[in-house]
C-alpha cells in the first residue's frame, strides 16, 4: 500500500510534466513558393457550334492565369474527369489524383454575335466552391475580354488580389534598323494580343502615358522638330497640343491620379524643371527651381506626392515632393544612377531604372529608399510601368549590337517569372492602363 | 670571493637550473575535448537498438489499439464529398444558378470601341522568340531545402521512389509505379540582376530527424491471474489512471512528442504550405488552424477550422487559411507519419502559419 502510494504522489508530481496542455501546437515558418496547380477543361459548348469558342476560353484563361507564374495548368491528357455538363457534380476525387488544385468549369453559348459565358472554382483539395459562380455577356468580338475577366475573378478569389488582365497597355512600336527606326503608339491587350496604331510613323514619338480612366493619352512627339506633349483621346483618335511655349521643349508628361492635373517636364536652355498644368485651363505652375535637370515625375496614387529625378547631387538620384511643390527628399542612395521612377498603384514601392556597372537593372525599394531590390540585369532595360493591381512590371529591353532590338517585358515584383510580351513589332515605353470596366 | 658572491653565484645558478629543468615557462597545454568513439559493427548496433527496448514494444502492443472506435473522424471519401457538393446537381444548368454578375458586368457589350486605326493595313500578329535567357536560371520554386533537379524521367512527388515495372514474366511481386521525386527547388527566390552562382545548391540546415516507425508488434504475454483489487486499491488506481491518462483508456496517451517528431511534421507540413499564389497582405497574416486527427495520423478534412487571426484583414485571413488547409489536406496521402501510440497526444493539432520568413524570400 506504501509503494502504491508513492507511485501515486510521484504520478502527480509527473502528470503536468508529461500531460499536454489542450492539442498538440507546432508553428510552420517554412513554406514553399510555386505555381498552384489548376485544370481549365475547355467550356462546355450549351450552344451548336460554340465548342470552338469553348476551348479558345479555356486556352485565354488558362494562359492569364499561368502567366502570372503564380498558376501550373495541368493539360488536357492528364484529365481523368471530363467536364460535359456544367451543371453536374464535380468529381473531386479524379481532380485530386492529378494534383489539381483549382478548377474552373465554364459553359459557353453563342447566339448570332451575342455570347453568354459562365464559370464556377472550385478548390479541390477542400472540395468546395470559392465564391458564387458568374457569368459575362457580350459580343463575340469581345471573347478575349470576357475570358480575361473570368481569369481575374479565379486570380482575386485564388490570391486575394484584384486581377490586371482585362487592362490594356500604350506603348511605342518600333520598327526598322537601330539608325533608321521607325516609332508610332500602339495599344494592345496586356499580353500583346489586339493591336491598334494610334498614330503614324513620320516623327518620332516617345513616353506615352494612360490616364487612370484609361481614356486619354499624353505622349510627347517630335513632329515640329522639339519635343512638345499632346494629348489624344482613345476612342476618336483625336488629339491636341497640351504644351507648346517657343524656345522651350517639353516632355515626360504624366497623369495626375484625378486626370484634371499633369505633370511634365519643361527645358528652357540648359535648364530642366517639373511643372504641372490643369488639363482644362491650360495654367501651368512650376514645382521645381534647381539649376539642375529635373524630370520624370510620378504621382503617389492619392496625388499627394510626387517621385521623380534630378541630378542635383551631381548624379541622377530619386527625390520625392509634395505635389504642390516644395522641399525634396532624396530617397535612393545605391550605386549607380537611378531614374523613370513610377509610384505604385499601391502606394508602397516605387519602381525605376538603374544604371551600374555598365548593365541596367528594373528594380523596386519603398517609397523611403529602403529595401531596394534589382528585378533584371542586362544590357539595357529601362522604362518600367506597373499592373492595374502593383503585382507585374512592364518594361523594355534592348539588346546590344546595330541589330539590337526592343521589346517589351514583364517581371513579377519578387523578380520571379521575367518573360517577354509578344508584340508584332518591337516595344518600348510601355503605359499599363487600368482594369477596364 | 665573499660570501655576497659565493651566495649569489649559487642564487643564480640554482635559479637557472630550475629555469631549465625545472618546467616554470613551459606552456599549459591547450584546453580541450576528448570525445571517446568506440567503433561497433552493425550487428551490433542493431542488437543494441531491437533488443532492449521492453516498454516501447510494451506501448505499441496494446492489444484494444484496433478496438478503440470504429474511427468516427475518417475523412469522408471525396466520392461522398461530390455527392453533398454545393452546386447543384440538377442536370439542367439553370441560368439562375449563376447569379448576376456584380455592378461591372451587366454591360452586356463587352466591344472594345476600337480606335480607328491610321494604317489599318498594320495586323497584330505573333511576334517570334525574343533572346532566349542563355544562363541556366536557379529553380523558380522555393522550398525551405534546396532540391537538385531530379531524374528527368521521374514524375514530380513529395516522396522519392524509383521505377518499379513488370518485369517480363510478370513475376514482379511489387506493385507497379513510376519513378517519382521532389521538383527541383532552390531555399530562396533570385533574381536575374542576383548572381545565379550565389544560390545555395543545398541547405545548411541538417535534414530533419524523422520519427521512427512504429516497433513491430510484440505479441503480448498471457497476463497472470490477478487477485482481486481492494476497493482501497481501485481507489489508487483510478487516481493513477487520471493522473497519468485522464481515464481514456480507450485512446493511447503514450508520453509527449519528442522534438523529432514535432520536425517530421513541421517539415511535411511545410513542403505543402505553397504561398507563392498569397497575396502580398495575406503574407502579412498569422493564421492558427486546428485540426482533428485520425488514428492513421490523416488529418479530418472537415475538422480543419481557423482558431485565430493577426496581422491582416479578414480577406486576407481567409486567403492564409485556404492556404494552410491546403497544406493541411494535400500532403497526408499516407498520413503524417506519427507515433499511434502517443494518439492522444496529436488527435488534435493547433498549427500557427506564420509567413513572416517566406516574405523575405
Amino acid at each position: 500500500m506504501m509503494v502504491r502510494l508513492l507511485c501515486l504522489l510521484a504520478a502527480l508530481i509527473a502528470a503536468p510534466v508529461l500531460a499536454q496542455d489542450g492539442p498538440l501546437r507546432i508553428e510552420i515558418t517554412e513554406g514553399v513558393i510555386e505555381p498552384l496547380p489548376v485544370a481549365v477543361p475547355n467550356l462546355v459548348p450549351e450552344t451548336e457550334g460554340s465548342a470552338e469558342m469553348g476551348a479558345q476560353l479555356a486556352r485565354v484563361i488558362a494562359a492569364d492565369l499561368t502567366g502570372t507564374g503564380l498558376f501550373r495548368e495541368l493539360p488536357s491528357s492528364a484529365f481523368i474527369s471530363q467536364v460535359s455538363d456544367f451543371g453536374a457534380p464535380v468529381q473531386y476525387a479524379d481532380w485530386k489524383a492529378i494534383n489539381a488544385q483549382a478548377l474552373v468549369t465554364g459553359a459557353v453559348s453563342v447566339n448570332g454575335d451575342q455570347i453568354n459565358v459562365k464559370f464556377r472554382l472550385y478548390d479541390v483539395f477542400s472540395g468546395a466552391e470559392l465564391g458564387d459562380g458568374l457569368q459575362f455577356a457580350g459580343t463575340t468580338d469581345g471573347w478575349r475580354r470576357i475570358a480575361h475577366k473570368v481569369a481575374d475573378v479565379v486570380y482575386s478569389r485564388i490570391t486575394g488580389e484584384t486581377g490586371y488582365f482585362d487592362s490594356r497597355v500604350v506603348y511605342v512600336s518600333e520598327t526598322g534598323p537601330k539608325a533608321d527606326r521607325r516609332k508610332r503608339l500602339a495599344v494592345m491587350d496586356y499580353d500583346g494580343a489586339n493591336v491598334q496604331y494610334l498614330t503614324g510613323s513620320e516623327s518620332i514619338v516617345l513616353a506615352p502615358r494612360f490616364s487612370a480612366s484609361g481614356d486619354r493619352v499624353l505622349y510627347t512627339s517630335y513632329e515640329t522638330g522639339f519635343p512638345r506633349i499632346y494629348v489624344l483621346d482613345v476612342g476618336s483618335v483625336q488629339r491636341r497640343v497640351l504644351e507648346s511655349q517657343p524656345g522651350t521643349m517639353s516632355f515626360a508628361p504624366r497623369f495626375a491620379p484625378n486626370g484634371q492635373t499633369v505633370v511634365y517636364s519643361l527645358s528652357q536652355g540648359s535648364n530642366t524643371d517639373i511643372f504641372s498644368m490643369d488639363i482644362n485651363s491650360g495654367a501651368a505652375t512650376r514645382l521645381t527651381s534647381a539649376p539642375s535637370i529635373e524630370t520624370a515625375p510620378s504621382f503617389n496614387p492619392d496625388g499627394t506626392q510626387i517621385v521623380f529625378e534630378s541630378d542635383r547631387s551631381g548624379t541622377q538620384q530619386l527625390y520625392v515632393m509634395p505635389a504642390s511643390g516644395g522641399e525634396a527628399r532624396r530617397i535612393s542612395f545605391g550605386e549607380g544612377r537611378y531614374g523613370t521612377p513610377v509610384w505604385s498603384p499601391r502606394g508602397d514601392l516605387v519602381a525605376f531604372t538603374k544604371q551600374s556597372k555598365g548593365r541596367f537593372h528594373i528594380g523596386v525599394m519603398r517609397t523611403d529608399g529602403s529595401e531596394e531590390r534589382l528585378l533584371t540585369a542586362s544590357f539595357l532595360d529601362e522604362g518600367p510601368t506597373w499592373s492595374p493591381n502593383g503585382r507585374v512590371i512592364m518594361f523594355a529591353r534592348e539588346t546590344q549590337g546595330a541589330t539590337g532590338r526592343s521589346t517589351l517585358y514583364s517581371v513579377d515584383i519578387t523578380g520571379r517569372n521575367l518573360r517577354p510580351v509578344r508584340t508584332p513589332d518591337g516595344g518600348s515605353d510601355p503605359s499599363w492602363g487600368p482594369l477596364q470596366r | 670571493m665573499n660570501t655576497g658572491q659565493v651566495i649569489s653565484g649559487i642564487g643564480h645558478a640554482g635559479l637557472i637550473g630550475w629555469v631549465l629543468f625545472g618546467g616554470v615557462f613551459r606552456s599549459e597545454p591547450l584546453p580541450f575535448e576528448v570525445t571517446e568513439v568506440s567503433v561497433i559493427s552493425t550487428d551490433a548496433f542493431d542488437a543494441l537498438f531491437a533488443g532492449p527496448q521492453p516498454e516501447t514494444g510494451t506501448e505499441v502492443a496494446l492489444p484494444v489499439q484496433p478496438e478503440v472506435e470504429p474511427d468516427p473522424v475518417e475523412t469522408p471519401a471525396p466520392d461522398e464529398v461530390v455527392v453533398t457538393d454545393p452546386p447543384e446537381p440538377a442536370p439542367e444548368p439553370e441560368p439562375e444558378v449563376i447569379p448576376e454578375p456584380p455592378a461591372p458586368e451587366p454591360e452586356p457589350e463587352i466591344a472594345d470601341a476600337p480606335p480607328v486605326q491610321p494604317q489599318p493595313e498594320q495586323q497584330a500578329v505573333i511576334a517570334p522568340e525574343v533572346s532566349p535567357r542563355a544562363v541556366p536560371r536557379p529553380s523558380e520554386r522555393v522550398a525551405p531545402e534546396a532540391v537538385q533537379p531530379p531524374d528527368p524521367e521521374a514524375a514530380p512527388d513529395e516522396v522519392e521512389q524509383e521505377a518499379v515495372a513488370q518485369d517480363e514474366a510478370g513475376e514482379t511481386v511489387a506493385e507497379e509505379q513510376e519513378a517519382t521525386a521532389p521538383e527541383e527547388a532552390a531555399t530562396e527566390i533570385v533574381t536575374e540582376a542576383e548572381e545565379p552562382a550565389g544560390a545555395p545548391t543545398s541547405s545548411p540546415r541538417p535534414p530533419a530527424r524523422r520519427p521512427s516507425p512504429p516497433t513491430e508488434t510484440v505479441e503480448a504475454p498471457t497476463p497472470a491471474p490477478t487477485p482481486t483489487p481492494t476497493p482501497t486499491d481501485n481507489a489508487v488506481n483510478d487516481a493513477l489512471a487520471e493522473a497519468l491518462g485522464g481515464g481514456e483508456d480507450e485512446v493511447p496517451q503514450g508520453p509527449p512528442l519528442s522534438a523529432g517528431e514535432k520536425d517530421a511534421l513541421r517539415v511535411a507540413v511545410s513542403n505543402c504550405w505553397n504561398v507563392g499564389s498569397l497575396s502580398s497582405e495575406a503574407l502579412m497574416t498569422t493564421v492558427v488552424v486546428a485540426v482533428d486527427m485520425t488514428q492513421d495520423s490523416k488529418p479530418v478534412t472537415s475538422s480543419i477550422r481557423l482558431v485565430s487571426s493577426s496581422g491582416g484583414s479578414t480577406a486576407a485571413a481567409n486567403q492564409a487559411f485556404e492556404a494552410a488547409r491546403r497544406a493541411i489536406i494535400r500532403c497526408t496521402r499516407d498520413g503524417y507519419n506519427l507515433p499511434v501510440e502517443k494518439y492522444g497526444q496529436w488527435k488534435e493539432i493547433e498549427m500557427t502559419f506564420n509567413p513572416e520568413r517566406m516574405r523575405i524570400k
